[in-house]
């Protein structure tokens, strides 16, 4: 049996996706109290969560201005632990970032700043 | 060959990473000031980022990651934050010196006033991150930057009091000015060892997929490359011993600086001087705006890559942008650039310890490096002179600032 430190091996550690590219770092994990065991359940990635763990008011702030992104936006971006595996000292995703909202702000400069200067 | 030909490229990069606006100023006013007394000082800068370089390429090749990422696995996100803040706000004012230097550099050619310069010279800049590959970068304009060996030339030329000269080698106490004297000593070796090198390295080191086999390239690179660099810091000095010293010059303004080839070589020295400058401040630029963007993009995890098309990498590009945007508002906002560049070395050299100890902490860690962690001398010379040249800035830049001498 491996023993895994989640603030070690797991919190702030680098997501690469199916495709090889990177999806962000591991900013928060979430755990469940069951029958007074604790379960991982989530990864947390993106803005929300890194800025709630510098300021409950930060994260507020944050979460504000990203529900005006879109629909469905405001929370941190949540990942199922199934789906992340360990490969140390990164993780790996057996999906593509692409069809997640951690790819959501490289996406959106992407469309309304950086396409838009020539020699993109 | 193909690697005999990398290494050769990478000590001409070293080269072209090390001569700067600070290293030139600085090393200009140690020689007027105080003659040969704080060659030292470049002898014990140069030695510090030739074993910073030689590390953060071991570390790179062997962890296959940057320090960036590393130091925010490693320690999280606050231990992250502080030397990023840290060094992003003291890099900005570099950023801002070396565009105010190669604005300075178009005046001495032109005659026309500076400021004019810089909006042009920073567009330049993003142009070349924008448009310009990783290796055009490097190689490009650390090839132009061996215009600076005309500094050798003209230490050569003039005839350094040798026996003076090897005296300045070893650390002495000053006869004058003891509070500027170590205000010098301290901004020459924040110009030497600038936190943002390495982090580039690193990250260069990752784009050109280094792997265990390099770390013997890695090795002479650092050294020869840094080594070349601190000899060239020397003939400033020494050239500015001979020339400047004499006639009594301290160099107050920027526009005192082409006297150091000017005296001798005329127009002829006025055309290399400028060169000289414009393109060791073009690749400074170019390497502090990519290293900044490399060291936010790694920390958060993006997609980050000179070679990438910006649009593959959009928060990445539009790092370097932002930051270069804001360096060169800096700029314009008409501060002084040789005042600039002096105190931004000296506050490189303050933030220096907490810039250098997450480092050297990863430099010793097994999960990252196996067998081939820091020794013990490697790590003993660092902490000394990072730690002792903190402390001495945190000393000598009120004293300085507060016109003491």
């Amino acid at each position: 049996m491996t023993r895994i430190r989640l603030v070690r091996d797991v919190l702030d550690n680098q997501l690469i996706d199916t495709t090889g590219q990177n999806a962000g770092k591991v900013d928060g994990i979430v755990l469940e109290l069951r029958d007074s065991t604790a379960i991982v359940r989530f990864v947390e990635i993106g803005p929300i969560t890194l800025a709630r763990r510098l300021h409950r008011r930060l994260g507020e702030w944050v979460a504000r201005f990203d529900a005006r992104l879109g629909q469905g936006r405001g929370a941190p971006i949540r990942i199922p632990i199934s789906r992340v595996s360990l490969d140390s000292p990164s993780l790996r995703l057996d999906l593509s970032a692409d069809s997640t909202p951690i790819m959501a702000l490289e996406r959106w400069l992407r469309r309304k700043i950086v396409r838009r200067i020539p020699g993109s | 060959m193909k690697r005999l030909l990398s290494v050769a490229l990478g000590i001409v990069t070293s080269v072209g990473g090390f001569l700067e606006i600070g290293s030139i100023t600085t090393a200009a006013q140690a020689g007027a000031d105080f003659r040969y007394k704080l060659i030292w000082s470049i002898v014990l800068g140069t030695l510090c980022i030739a074993l910073l370089i030689e590390m953060s390429g071991r570390f790179a090749a062997v962890s296959k990651h940057t320090i960036a990422d590393a130091v925010r696995e490693r320690f999280g996100l606050d231990f992250f934050l502080v030397p990023l803040v840290l060094v992003l706000l003291i890099s900005l004012l570099v950023l801002a010196a070396e565009i105010g230097g190669v604005a300075v550099a178009v005046e001495l050619v032109t005659g026309i006033h500076f400021p004019v310069w810089v909006l042009p010279v920073g567009l330049l800049a993003w142009g070349l991150l924008w448009y310009g590959t990783f290796s055009i970068i490097e190689n490009g304009v650390s090839l132009l930057g061996l215009i600076t060996i005309a500094f050798v030339v003209a230490a050569l030329q003039l005839g350094p009091d040798w026996h003076a000269l090897s005296a300045g080698l070893a650390p002495s106490l000053p006869d004058k000015r003891p509070a500027h004297y170590w205000f010098v000593a301290v901004s020459i070796l924040g110009a030497s060892i600038s936190p943002y090198l390495f982090y580039f390295y690193s990250a260069g080191a990752i784009e050109e997929r280094w792997d265990v086999t390099y770390l013997g390239s890695n090795r002479a690179v650092a050294a020869i490359g840094m080594g070349f660099g601190g000899f060239l810091s020397i003939a400033v000095l020494v050239v500015a011993a001979l020339v400047l010293a004499p006639r009594g010059i301290s160099i107050q303004e920027y526009t005192q600086l082409p006297l150091l080839l000017t005296t001798h070589w005329g127009r002829v020295g006025l055309g290399l001087f400028a060169g000289s400058l414009f393109i060791t401040c073009l690749g400074a630029t170019a390497e502090i705006a990519l290293a900044l963007a490399y060291q936010v993009a790694q920390g958060f995890g993006w997609n980050w890559g000179e070679d990438l098309e910006p649009s593959g990498d959009a928060r990445f590009s539009l790092t370097y942008t932002i930051v270069l945007l804001v360096a060169t508002l800096l700029v314009l906002t008409g501060l002084d650039p040789l005042k600039l560049t002096t105190l931004s070395m000296a506050l490189t050299a303050a933030s220096l310890p907490v810039a250098i100890l997450p480092f050297l902490l990863l430099m010793n860690d097994e999960t990252y490096l196996g067998e081939h962690t820091n020794g013990w001398l490697g790590n003993v010379s660092i902490l000394v002179i990072s730690v002792l040249a903190g402390v001495v800035a945190i000393v000598a830049i009120p004293l300085e600032i507060a016109g003491g001498s």
